[in-house]
């Protein structure tokens, strides 16, 4: 048969790995920020666009959507064409794409720090900068489903499975989770509310690891650790198994986020149930990418590359077995809300995602180069740097989480809690930071030097923007294998629909009862929709991103009933959008704050948080006492929150403004009376409000009112 | 310099760090050489010592073994005249047994006709472990939903918080059984000037108080607690009862859920003690002029005046 002749697209890896570099290193330069501000608060330098609440949800969106994003699309393009045996389907769709991309992290870059955020995590970008990420992430599909379509290869290898589902998947959640109204150019409103806005959020922030940094990364695997290693894969049988019952399976395990919360019993036992069962399918990929390696374990001793790929797979299967381990309700009741999750997470962050793309990038560069890695030593440094960074961040943070869980939890024989401040618990971990901020610097030092091996590699080399190939042009024949499987790899349409199909069920089984049944959130008479100043304080306390810190769920546990107050009813909270439960508690829980301590503390507190806590971490918000609210925006803020279900009056839009001065002139005078001086329209005096609202709906009296009675 | 050292011991021993929640009792790290425990711990770690040694000796002794046990096999297949061929190692056997794998010798039988840009595949058996541990959760899982949302054997989250509770109070009930303390209550409570009582005091409102009322009392969000001024009354009864109870629409909290009741009494006794202080900053007078009424017996008002001048 003739072959046909055509060439490799390699100038748009090259352009998807220099940003994957740069904006690598921008994303653990701001996580080490962040991690110093953990211990010594300045390191905000006193500015408002950095302070801990903004530059976290920072850090994150750098790393999972500009690093971990750049370098999937560079490791998907590179072996995408190679293992179809085409060019992209349109060098326009792959510049669109790459642009795009670049773009929103620019977006991403600018608006974060500026408080701009949704505050729903992984998925803080506000809705114009969503409708952005949709339309991109359509280019790359079209991209990919049309390059899959004019393949030569009659098969689609396990990667492109990978691939596939990766595309379909993230489309689903992100669509899904993003759904908002806005109230402005830069601000909107979750459409979902409190328990079936945090359903949502987490089965998105579960998947989002899954379909964002694990699959394509499994399908990453499946291409560049065979090529390194120049071994078959171990099994076909075991890809075919672990991939579709990982990705029916992962798309349930959401609820797990949500253990011990108002979230109804029978979605949480759906999440520990599907968390424990992804163990094995996880596992799955781990066993054929480490035995892929058989007959090639004494080539891992020399080749740097196989070094990096082996940590990462071995950080792969230690994340998946821990992160089910995590679901199970009595480890979670101790995990949950500390630092052991950041360390969870960092696992599988540094180790597998970052391991496999410093692999795959040593064994790239070259390649496109044309040449041989500049230092082999300079790799072989890197690879031990980037372990110990590892391992004096990952140990570190699992102590810290359990000592102060356990501290948070720990009673005295009378009856009443040991560590009664919040703050003990947190003074007592500030060293184990310290470390955990060391070992961030060893990984950011290895990188460094990473960058600079790579960048002499490609000088001492040529690039090649265009790979000459041929192959023969497709055939509708089939050959040797003809299993249900096989006949799937030769159909993208039905292989795409099937894994639609597969992703889909566990959402909507999980989604559409907490939405239609009302017995799922029972709803409380005495919880009001929140007043027009509350409203604006709440955007403050979204802004200074306040929910990276504290949580507002005060769950069933004794501990927590002594320490913050009764504990949270799901009912509660039908006003939130969005929902402001947290996930990590550096601070103390602020669901029972309102009515604890008086307006003076509040105002106090946030000006210099120190002179009321002494050896707190938290940092000062002198802005909050110049900048005022924008009154204009109170009859719009009203009007989105209608729309999405929020019971205010007809026509109150007008009035608000009126009950927003009446509520601030209280604050004002009571701070009046310990000697304060404040403006009405100061940010401070709306926080104080919201704050001083929180949790106090059901001290009323208790009179929950089933809605189906 | 000290704290960095104590990060790194920190590192490297996790349980010192419960050491140190201690704060009354001296932790090992203070002086170590005079710890009770010291001995222990040296021999502990001698202990630990000989092991690694013992087991690095009896790892050399059996390499020497396998030597001579290869050696003689070796021997034996030359005078037999075959090939000799290696006892697969304990390892080797274990990893054939718990993969299934086809060996590598024999991998062409089960490569795949497929080549995708040089990468091959072979079709091994699923491991048979990972096989029954994915049956293994599958079935745990239909017992999990089974025995929480079936059966209701096992209490979900609300039935299992208000069995805590009831756990607890029961716990507590024993303990007040077994050695009852006179309640201590604002009818019954009279200041005297103890110093042992203070000084307790004095850490509950370093502990608690300070971030109000500021280290010397002199106040700040709170009232000042040195001046003769007060807002609900200067008598121990009324800083028992305000303590005890807060004044929550001013921000005061009811410590009676935090602190035991003994601890109120010191901390008002420290209040108490505080009485003219004068600490610079203070903060300017609220409320009304507070004076002793006239039945307070003498020793009583001697007493205040005395750890006033102190």
């Amino acid at each position: 048969m003739e072959l046909e002749k055509f060439s490799y697209d390699n100038k748009i890896v090259k352009a998807f790995i220099i940003a994957t570099v740069v904006f690598g290193l921008v994303g653990m330069l701001v996580g080490l920020t962040a991690a110093l501000q953990l211990v010594w608060p300045i390191f905000n330098f006193d500015l408002q666009y950095s302070t801990f609440g903004r530059i976290r949800p920072l850090h994150t969106n750098a790393i999972i959507f500009a690093f971990v994003g750049n370098a999937m699309f560079a490791g998907i393009y590179y072996s995408m064409q190679r293992l179809l045996k085409t060019r992209m389907f349109s060098d326009k769709l792959s510049w669109i794409n790459f642009w795009g991309w670049q773009a929103i992290i620019l977006a991403a870059a600018i608006t974060l720090p500026l408080g701009l955020t949704t505050s729903k995590e992984y998925a803080e970008l506000e809705w114009p900068i969503d409708i952005a990420i949709t339309l991109i992430w359509v280019v790359f599909g079209i991209n990919m489903i049309g390059t899959i379509l004019r393949r030569r290869e009659q098969h689609m290898y396990v990667a492109i499975w990978f691939y596939i589902a990766t595309f379909v998947t993230v489309a689903v959640l992100h669509v899904v989770n993003s759904f908002e109204m806005p109230v402005n150019l830069f601000k909107s409103y979750s459409f979902y509310a409190g328990v079936q806005d945090a359903l949502v959020q987490w089965w998105y922030g579960h998947n989002a690891v899954a379909f964002f940094l694990t699959t394509p990364f499994l399908g990453l695997m499946y291409y560049y650790l065979p090529k390194a290693a120049n071994r078959p894969v171990y099994s076909y049988r075991l890809s075919i198994i672990h991939f579709w019952s990982l990705i029916f399976i992962y798309i349930w395990a959401g609820p797990h986020h949500l253990l011990y919360t108002s979230l109804p019993d029978w979605a949480q036992s759906l999440g520990t149930v599907f968390s424990i069962m992804l163990i094995a399918p996880s596992w799955g990929g781990m066993l054929n990418g480490l035995l892929t390696l058989r007959g090639a374990w004494d080539r891992v001793r020399e080749d740097v590359v196989l070094k990096f790929f082996v940590v990462a797979v071995t950080a792969y299967g230690m994340a998946t077995l821990e992160g089910p381990l995590l679901s199970l309700k009595n480890i979670n009741a101790i995990a949950h809300f500390t630092d052991w999750i950041v360390a969870h997470v960092h696992v599988g962050g540094l180790g597998w995602n970052g391991f496999l793309i410093f692999g795959m990038l040593y064994w790239l560069v070259p390649k496109m180069w044309d040449t041989k890695i500049y230092s082999n030593k300079l790799a072989n440094l890197h690879f031990w740097l980037g372990t110990l960074g590892i391992i004096f961040y990952a140990l570190p943070m699992y102590i810290s989480g359990v000592v102060q869980s356990l501290m948070w939890k720990e009673f005295t024989p009378e009856g009443f809690l040991v560590y009664k401040n919040f703050l003990e618990t947190t003074v007592q971990i500030l060293p184990l930071h310290m470390l955990r901020a060391t070992g961030g610097a060893l990984y950011l030092t290895g990188a460094i030097i990473m960058t600079y091996n790579l960048i002499k590699t490609a000088y001492a080399g040529k690039f090649i923007a265009n790979e000459d190939a041929q192959a023969a042009p497709l055939t509708t024949a089939s050959h040797g294998n003809t299993g249900w499987h096989a006949v799937l790899e030769r159909k993208p349409i039905v292989f795409t629909t099937l894994a639609l199909v597969a992703i889909l069920i566990g959402g909507v089984i999980e989604m559409v009862p907490t939405f239609l049944i009302k017995s799922n959130v029972p709803t409380i008479a005495s919880v009001k929709p929140y007043t027009p100043l509350e409203l604006h304080g709440r955007d403050i306390y979204i802004r200074e991103g306040c929910v990276n810190c504290h949580t507002q769920m005060v769950r069933p546990f004794r501990s927590e009933t002594e320490r913050y107050g009764e504990y949270s009813k799901s009912g509660e909270y039908i006003y939130d959008h969005p929902f402001l439960w947290g996930s990590k508690r550096t601070g103390p829980d602020l669901q029972r704050v309102g009515g604890k301590y008086g307006d003076s503390w509040h105002y106090y507190h946030m000006l210099d948080p120190g002179s009321v806590s002494a050896g707190t971490i938290m940092p000062a918000y002198p802005w909050l006492y110049e900048q005022l609210i924008d009154r204009d925006q109170t009859a719009l803020k009203i009007n989105a929150l209608r729309t999405v279900g929020v019971p205010y009056a007809e026509g109150y839009e007008e009035t608000a403004n009126g009950d927003l001065d009446k509520q601030a002139a209280r604050i004002v005078e009571n701070l009046q009376m310990e000697g304060i001086e404040v403006m009405p329209d100061a940010e401070i005096i709306a926080l104080i409000a919201y704050l001083q609202r929180l949790g106090t709906d059901i001290k009323v009296k208790d009179n929950t009112v089933s809605a189906n009675q | 310099m000290k704290n960095r050292i104590i990060i790194f011991i920190l590192f490297l021993l996790p349980a010192s760090v419960w050491a140190q929640d201690a704060p009354v009792t001296k932790g090992f790290w203070d002086d170590p050489i005079n710890h009770p425990m010291a001995p222990f711990y040296a021999l502990m770690a001698l202990v630990v010592l000989v092991t690694v040694l013992v087991f690095i000796v009896a790892i050399m002794l059996l390499q020497v073994l396998n030597t001579f046990v290869e050696r003689a096999a070796k021997e034996k297949a030359a005078a037999l005249g075959i090939e000799y061929k290696p006892e697969p190692s304990w390892w080797q056997k274990l990893d054939r047994k718990l993969t299934n794998a086809i060996p590598l010798e024999k991998e062409a039988t089960i490569e795949l006709d497929h080549n995708y840009d040089g990468i091959k595949e072979l079709d091994n058996h699923l491991p048979p472990w990972w096989k029954w541990l994915f049956y293994g959760t599958i079935a745990w899982s239909v017992v999990y939903l089974i025995v929480y949302h079936v059966t209701d054997s096992v209490p979900l989250q609300q039935q299992e918080y208000e069995n805590e509770v009831a756990m607890a109070e029961e716990q507590l009930r024993k303990i007040r059984a077994a050695e009852p303390v006179a309640a201590i209550d604002e009818a019954t409570l009279s200041y005297t000037a103890d110093a042992a009582l203070i000084s307790k005091g004095a850490v509950v409102f370093k502990n608690n108080c300070v971030s109000c009322h500021k280290e010397k009392g002199e106040g700040s969000i709170g009232p000042n607690l040195t001046d003769e001024y007060w807002l609900h009354g200067g008598s121990i009864q009324n800083v028992f009862t305000v303590v005890k109870n807060g004044v929550p629409e001013k921000g005061m909290i009811a410590w009676n859920a935090i602190l035991k009741p003994e601890e109120i009494r010191d901390v008002s006794f420290f209040i108490m003690s505080l009485k003219g202080t004068n600490p610079p900053n203070a903060k300017a007078p609220q409320g009304a002029v507070w004076k002793e009424e006239v039945k307070v017996e003498g020793v009583q008002a001697d007493s205040v005046k005395a750890q006033a001048s102190l």
